[in-house]
C-alpha cells in the first residue's frame, strides 16, 4: 500500500511533546518520508482530511470477540472490523470464550484466524483452567503459541494462593497477569453499586470495598513476588488511592479504566435499563471524578474499551437476568474524549490508548518516523457525531451510546500494509 | 374521586402523597361496599385483568383476585416458577402473549427488582406491581399505612418500627417510602447483617435492640423471616445472615412477655404469612394489640381502590 497523508497533525507522545503538521509518505506499508509539502512524483494516492490528527495506532487492552463459542454475538472478523472502525490497530482479547482460551490450541485458533488482519489480535490465555479459579493453566505453552498475557477476564481470582503462584509462574514466562479485582463473597447477588441509589431501587449493591480489598491484596502479592500485576478496569475512588500509594512505593502495578466509567455513573440505573449493567458496576460521581484525576496523575495507565457484545435476547430482559457489558470499540475513543475534554491533554489520552497498553504487554511501540512500519490511527478529536444503529460494525448492538452525541471521531487506521477508512 | 398522577403502580417511590390520599379515600368507599350483604359492584365490568405470578404467592394473589371479582372484572391467572422463565420464554414474550388476548391490566409478582418498570416500557396495559424481588410491594405498604390510619386516626407524626429482615424484604422499602410520604417517623430494627448499609439515606433510624425499638414506637410492623431468601450460594457456598432461627426468636422475636414489660402499648402488624414462634409468638399475633387481620381485610379494599383508579385511566 502506497499513500501520502497530507497536512496531518502528528501527535506521537513517545517521541515529541508537541503536535507537528506534516505530510507522511507511506510505501509498502513503511513510512518513507515525513516533511512539509512532500512532492508526489510517482502519483501516489493522496489523503487530505481537514483537521485530522495522526497518532501511533491505538491499542485496546481489553475486549471480547466471543469467538469461539458465541459467534452469534461477535466473531473475530466482525470484532476486528469494529476495532478498525474504532481506530484500533491492536486488540488484547479476553479468553472467556467457549471453550475458554486456556490451551495452546485455542490460542493458535485465534492467531491463525486473524492472520493478515489489518488489526493485530493478541489473545490472552486464561489464568485458571476453564476459568475454574483453582488450577493453573499451561502458561509457557500458551505464551509460545502467542498468548500476550494471562487473565481470567471478569472473573476475579478469589484464591490468594493461586494468584500468587500465577504471578510467579507468569514471571518465568515473561508475560503479565491482568487481574479484575472483585471480592465476590461480600455481595454475591449484587449487580450495581452499593449506595443511596441501590437502596432506592431495591437492588442488592456491591460495595466499593469489594474492589478495594482485592486491589489491596493484589498490590501486596505484586510487592511480595516482585512481579508486575495489571489491575483491570478500576471503578472506585479508593482503588485509585491504593494504586497511587503502591506506585509511590515502586510496586510494579499498573491500572486501567474503561472509557465508559469516565462518562457514566450509577444514576443511569434509575430506569433499570440493562444496557447499564456493566462489569465493574457504575459507581458514583465522586468515583468518576477520582478516575479522571487518576488518569491525569498517571496513576491509571490505560483506557480500555471493555468491548463486550451481547445479543439482544441477552439484554432485553429483567436487569437481574440480563448479561453484563456493552459494545464499545467504535465509541471508546469518543466516550473517553467526551469525558476528558478540557480535563486531560490529548497527548495523555493517546498515551493511555496507544502507548501504555503496549508497554504493559511488552509490545513494541509504533513510532511515526522514517523507516518505521506505518501503524497509525487517523482521527478528529473535535468532530461531533452521533453513533447510530447503522454505524454498528459489531454483530451485537448493546450500546447505551446509540443516538448520543459524542465528541471525537476515529476516521481510519493504517496497519499491516492496509488502509481502513470510516465512511464520512 | 380524583385521578392518580401515574399510569401504573410500579412502586410507592413513584407516587405523590396526594395519590396515596386518593387511594385511601377511594378505599374508604370500597370498605363500605365490602360491609354490604351484596359485595359486588360492576365498576370494572369491561376490564380484563391478568394476574401474572412469576413467584409463589398465596395471600397477595387471593387478595387481588378477590378485589378484581368484587369489581366484576374478568380475570386470567398465570403462574410460573421463576426458573422456567429464566430458562425459556422471556418476560416480555410471556406478557405480550397474554396481552394479545386483549388484556387491559396486569398485576405482576416477579422475583427481579425493576421487572414491572421493564414491562411498562414495552406494553400498553396498566401495570400493578404485586412485588418485585426485594424492591417494592406497593399495595402492601398502602394497606399497612391504611390500617395504621384506621386504628390510630392518622399516620403523620406517628412512630413506626419495622422489625426483621429488611435486606430481603420487599415490604420494608415500600413501607418506608409510604410512611415517610405520609409524615411518619420510621425506625428499622433487626440483626445488622439484615440491614442494608445505606438504608439510613432514606431518612430512617436504625436500632439493633428490639426492646429499645419497641419502647420508642407506636406501631411495630414485624416482617416475616424469609427463610427461602435467607440462604444464598456464592462460589458454591451457602451464605447465612444469622446463625439459627432459635437465636433469632430469642433476640429479635416479639413475645407477650416483652410487650407486657413495656410502658407503652404497641400496635402489632405483620404482612403474613407468620412464622409463629419465630419473629412473633402466637399470643402476640392473636392479641388485641394486633391488627394483622385488619390488614388482610383492608388489603382487599386497597387493591380495589388501586384497580379502580388505574382502570379509570383505561376508560379515559
Amino acid at each position: 500500500m502506497d499513500l501520502l497523508l497530507r497536512s496531518a497533525r502528528i501527535i506521537d507522545p513517545s517521541q515529541y511533546s508537541r503536535i507537528r503538521i506534516l505530510d507522511i509518505l507511506i510505501r509498502n506499508g513503511q513510512i518513507v518520508s515525513i516533511g512539509k509539502n512532500l512532492k508526489n512524483t510517482s502519483g501516489t494516492k493522496e489523503i487530505t482530511i481537514k483537521n485530522s490528527y495522526v497518532s501511533p495506532g491505538w491499542f485496546d487492552l481489553y475486549a471480547g470477540f466471543c469467538d469461539p463459542g458465541y459467534e452469534y454475538k461477535e466473531d473475530l472478523q466482525s470484532g476486528s472490523l469494529a476495532a478498525a472502525s474504532g481506530g484500533f490497530t491492536g486488540i488484547g482479547l479476553r479468553p472467556d470464550t467457549h471453550p475458554v482460551l486456556d490451551s495452546k490450541g485455542s490460542i493458535e485458533y485465534v492467531i491463525n484466524k486473524t492472520k493478515n488482519n489489518i488489526v493485530d489480535i493478541f489473545p490472552y490465555g486464561a489464568i485458571s483452567q476453564n476459568l475454574n479459579g483453582a488450577d493453573i493453566t499451561e502458561m509457557i505453552d500458551m505464551a509460545r503459541a502467542g498468548a500476550a498475557a494471562f487473565t481470567d477476564a471478569d472473573q476475579s481470582v478469589a484464591d490468594a494462593g493461586l494468584m500468587m503462584r500465577c504471578l510467579l509462574y507468569a514471571k518465568g514466562v515473561g508475560k503479565p497477569i491482568l487481574h479484575f479485582p472483585k471480592t465476590s463473597s461480600l455481595s454475591p447477588d449484587a449487580q450495581m453499586n452499593e449506595g443511596e441509589t441501590s437502596v432506592r431501587l431495591g437492588m442488592p449493591g456491591e460495595p466499593a470495598i469489594s474492589e478495594e480489598l482485592m486491589v489491596n491484596r493484589d498490590i501486596y502479592l505484586s510487592e511480595y513476588t516482585n512481579t508486575p500485576c495489571h489491575l483491570l478496569k478500576l471503578s472506585a475512588a479508593g482503588s485509585v488511592q491504593l494504586v497511587k500509594r503502591a506506585k509511590n512505593k515502586h510496586i510494579p502495578v499498573t491500572a486501567s479504566v474503561t472509557a465508559y466509567h469516565l462518562l457514566l455513573d450509577e444514576h443511569l440505573l434509575e430506569s433499570y435499563n440493562s444496557n447499564y449493567k456493566l462489569s465493574p458496576v457504575l459507581r458514583t460521581l465522586k468515583d468518576k471524578r477520582a478516575l479522571i484525576k487518576g488518569l491525569k496523575e498517571g496513576i491509571i495507565d490505560v483506557i480500555c474499551s471493555d468491548h463486550n457484545p451481547q445479543d439482544m435476547d441477552a439484554k432485553k430482559k429483567e436487569f437481574a437476568y440480563s448479561e453484563y457489558g456493552m459494545i464499545n470499540l467504535q465509541t471508546a475513543f469518543a466516550v473517553a474524549n467526551t469525558a476528558l475534554q478540557n480535563k486531560l491533554p490529548l497527548s495523555k489520552l493517546i498515551e493511555a490508548i496507544a502507548i501504555n497498553p503496549r508497554k504493559i504487554l511488552g509490545l513494541p511501540i509504533p513510532q511515526i518516523a522514517i523507516g518505521q512500519k506505518a501503524n497509525l490511527t487517523i482521527f478528529d478529536p473535535k468532530q461531533s457525531w452521533t453513533f447510530t444503529k447503522n454505524n454498528i460494525k459489531s454483530k451485537s448492538a448493546n450500546s447505551p451510546f446509540i443516538g448520543l452525541k459524542l465528541t471525537g471521531k476515529p476516521l481510519g487506521i493504517i496497519n499491516n500494509n492496509q488502509l481502513y477508512l470510516n465512511k464520512t | 374521586m380524583g385521578a392518580l398522577s401515574v399510569k401504573h403502580l410500579l412502586g410507592i417511590k413513584y407516587l405523590k402523597t396526594s395519590d396515596i390520599q386518593t387511594i385511601f379515600s377511594t378505599a374508604d368507599r370500597f370498605k363500605e361496599v365490602l360491609s354490604r350483604p351484596i359485595k359486588k359492584i360492576p365498576s370494572l365490568r369491561d376490564i380484563t385483568i391478568a394476574n401474572l405470578f412469576f413467584e409463589n404467592s398465596t395471600r397477595t394473589r387471593i387478595s387481588f383476585e378477590l378485589a378484581e371479582k368484587r369489581l366484576s372484572a374478568d380475570i386470567v391467572n398465570f403462574s410460573a416458577s421463576s426458573s422456567s422463565v429464566k430458562k425459556g420464554e422471556t418476560l416480555i414474550d410471556t406478557v405480550n402473549n397474554i396481552l394479545a388476548m386483549k388484556v387491559d391490566m396486569v398485576v405482576m409478582r416477579h422475583p427481579a427488582p425493576g421487572a414491572p418498570v421493564l414491562l411498562s416500557r414495552h406494553i400498553d396495559a396498566n401495570i400493578i406491581n404485586a412485588g418485585d424481588g426485594i424492591n417494592e410491594h406497593p399495595t402492601q405498604a398502602l394497606l399497612d399505612a391504611y390500617s395504621i390510619r384506621e386504628r390510630i386516626g392518622c399516620v403523620a407524626g406517628k412512630k413506626i418500627v419495622i422489625v426483621g429482615d429488611i435486606m430481603h424484604s420487599r415490604v420494608a422499602l415500600s413501607n418506608i417510602f409510604c410512611l415517610k410520604k405520609l409524615g411518619a417517623k420510621v425506625m428499622l430494627c433487626g440483626p445488622p447483617t439484615l440491614i442494608p448499609k445505606f438504608i439510613d439515606t432514606l431518612g430512617i433510624i436504625v436500632e439493633y435492640d428490639i426492646r429499645k425499638a419497641l419502647e420508642w414506637c407506636d406501631v411495630a410492623n414485624i416482617l416475616r423471616i424469609q427463610l427461602e431468601r435467607m440462604e444464598h450460594t456464592a462460589d458454591g457456598k451457602t451464605v447465612r445472615y444469622f446463625p439459627s432461627l432459635r437465636e433469632y426468636a430469642l433476640y429479635y422475636g416479639v413475645n407477650k412477655q416483652l410487650l407486657d414489660s413495656l410502658k407503652n402499648e404497641v400496635i402489632i402488624m405483620h404482612p403474613g404469612p407468620i412464622n409463629r414462634g419465630v419473629e412473633i409468638t402466637s399470643n402476640v399475633a392473636d392479641s388485641k394489640q394486633s391488627i394483622i387481620l385488619d390488614q388482610v381485610e383492608n388489603g382487599v379494599a386497597i387493591r380495589m381502590a388501586v384497580l379502580y383508579l388505574l382502570a379509570g385511566k383505561v376508560m379515559e
